[in-house]
């Protein structure tokens, strides 16, 4: 089923059950974001996506990720409030990750140059804004390998009990979705380090590419997206293989 | 339609791809490839979109969809974690993962008309 919301005064027809962050970046409206990712749940965490909200009759400011859409909604996704706000935010995110540069291109874009507050030192990992996405992604893949450790100040992203995690395959998903970049993940011929473990990577049996894991293909075998005696190739390699097989039908 | 016994060899196709592709022109980072079948015989080989795809049950996050325009199961980068699962599903090696940027590249049918078989010379690759 479809509402209507207005946003900056346009009449857009959304989906029921939507988040308004999502509604308002797929209808064009750009609306700045770090800790929002469409697979997992969204938990407001970075407090850029603020929107102005204008719902029976009041008017507030609110994070748009944590919002669904309902029926005459009206948005506004830029005002001098909501700017001021957003850098705001962006200079507290920015004290505690200034060696982000991607942090730094957004804040940028948001008109800061330099964040008023002195860095935060971290006990973690440095330049983690606390957003908890790689948290979310890892649960959403299934590996729960890592959490938020302590409260209030203390607290920090990292492993449960502060152990490495048993269920830890070394993907390195969390890398990936990290808005700041700032899992390290360290590849060598032979070995992943990420989160105090290291992985046995696997290569292609023909041309010898580096591919994923002995972990991760474990966790495929268990998922059944993998077979036993399914060999450890490349993408070219396979296709090799196929053309081999098939060469004297097709020609 | 592919028709190997029109292909010489030429890889226009994988120019044309990694081109439109933003790969810069360069063939390695190809979604169709040309593969040697014996001396003189070439097959063009790219994602079949399948319609039970492994690839798309291998997701964890869904990120795999086809596109109902097109019938081509395209990847949603907003959606993708980089977690690899589809390129070791495919069993045909047709999902190649860009290992440098963590994520996946496969034939998205350039959104329905294909720079491969418009560029193809020889009518091996023909889109209709």
């Amino acid at each position: 089923m479809s509402l209507r919301i207005t946003v900056n005064q346009v009449e857009l027809k959304v989906d029921e059950g939507q988040n308004l962050l999502e509604a308002c970046l797929q209808n064009g409206f750009d609306i700045p974001h770090l800790c929002y990712h469409p697979t997992v749940e969204s938990i407001g965490a970075c407090r850029l996506c603020l929107v102005e909200l204008e719902q029976r009759g009041r008017t507030e400011i609110t994070t748009s990720c944590n919002t669904r859409v309902e029926e005459g909604m009206r948005v506004v996704t830029d005002s001098p409030q909501l700017r001021q706000q957003r850098a705001m935010n962006m200079e507290l995110l920015l004290s505690r990750a200034p060696g982000s540069s991607r942090l730094r291109a957004l804040a940028a874009s948001l008109g800061l140059e330099a964040t008023r507050f002195a860095p935060i030192p971290s006990d973690g990992i440095p330049n983690c804004i606390l957003c908890e996405l790689c948290v979310r992604v890892c649960a959403s893949l299934g590996h729960n390998a890592l959490c938020a450790v302590g409260r209030g100040e203390k607290k920090r992203v990292g492993l449960p009990l502060n152990q490495p995690a048993e269920s830890c395959v070394g993907c390195s998903s969390c890398a990936s979705v990290c808005p700041t970049g700032c899992i390290v993940v360290k590849d060598t011929a032979e070995e992943r380090a990420i989160w105090g473990q290291k992985f046995k990577l696997l290569r292609c049996a023909q041309c010898g590419a580096v591919l994923l894991t002995e972990k991760q293909r474990q966790f495929a075998l268990q998922k059944g997206s993998l077979k036993e005696d399914d060999d450890v190739l490349c993408g070219n390699c396979k296709q090799i293989n196929t053309v081999k097989r098939f060469s004297n039908v097709v020609w | 339609m592919v028709r190997p016994y029109r292909c010489v060899g030429c890889r226009t196709c994988e120019v044309a791809c990694s081109f439109t592709h933003a790969a810069f022109g360069r063939p390695g980072r190809s979604r169709i490839r040309i593969h040697a079948a014996g001396e003189n015989k070439f097959v063009q080989v790219t994602c079949l979109q399948c319609v039970n795809a492994a690839c798309v049950a291998a997701c964890p996050v869904n990120a795999l969809v086809r596109n109902k325009e097109t019938g081509a199961i395209e990847v949603d980068y907003r959606r993708c974690v980089g977690c690899a699962l589809c390129a070791q599903a495919c069993p045909f090696g047709h999902m190649f993962f860009d290992a440098a940027v963590r994520r996946p590249e496969k034939c998205d049918l350039c959104g329905g008309n294909p720079a491969c078989a418009m560029f193809c010379p020889h009518g091996a690759l023909l889109w209709r």
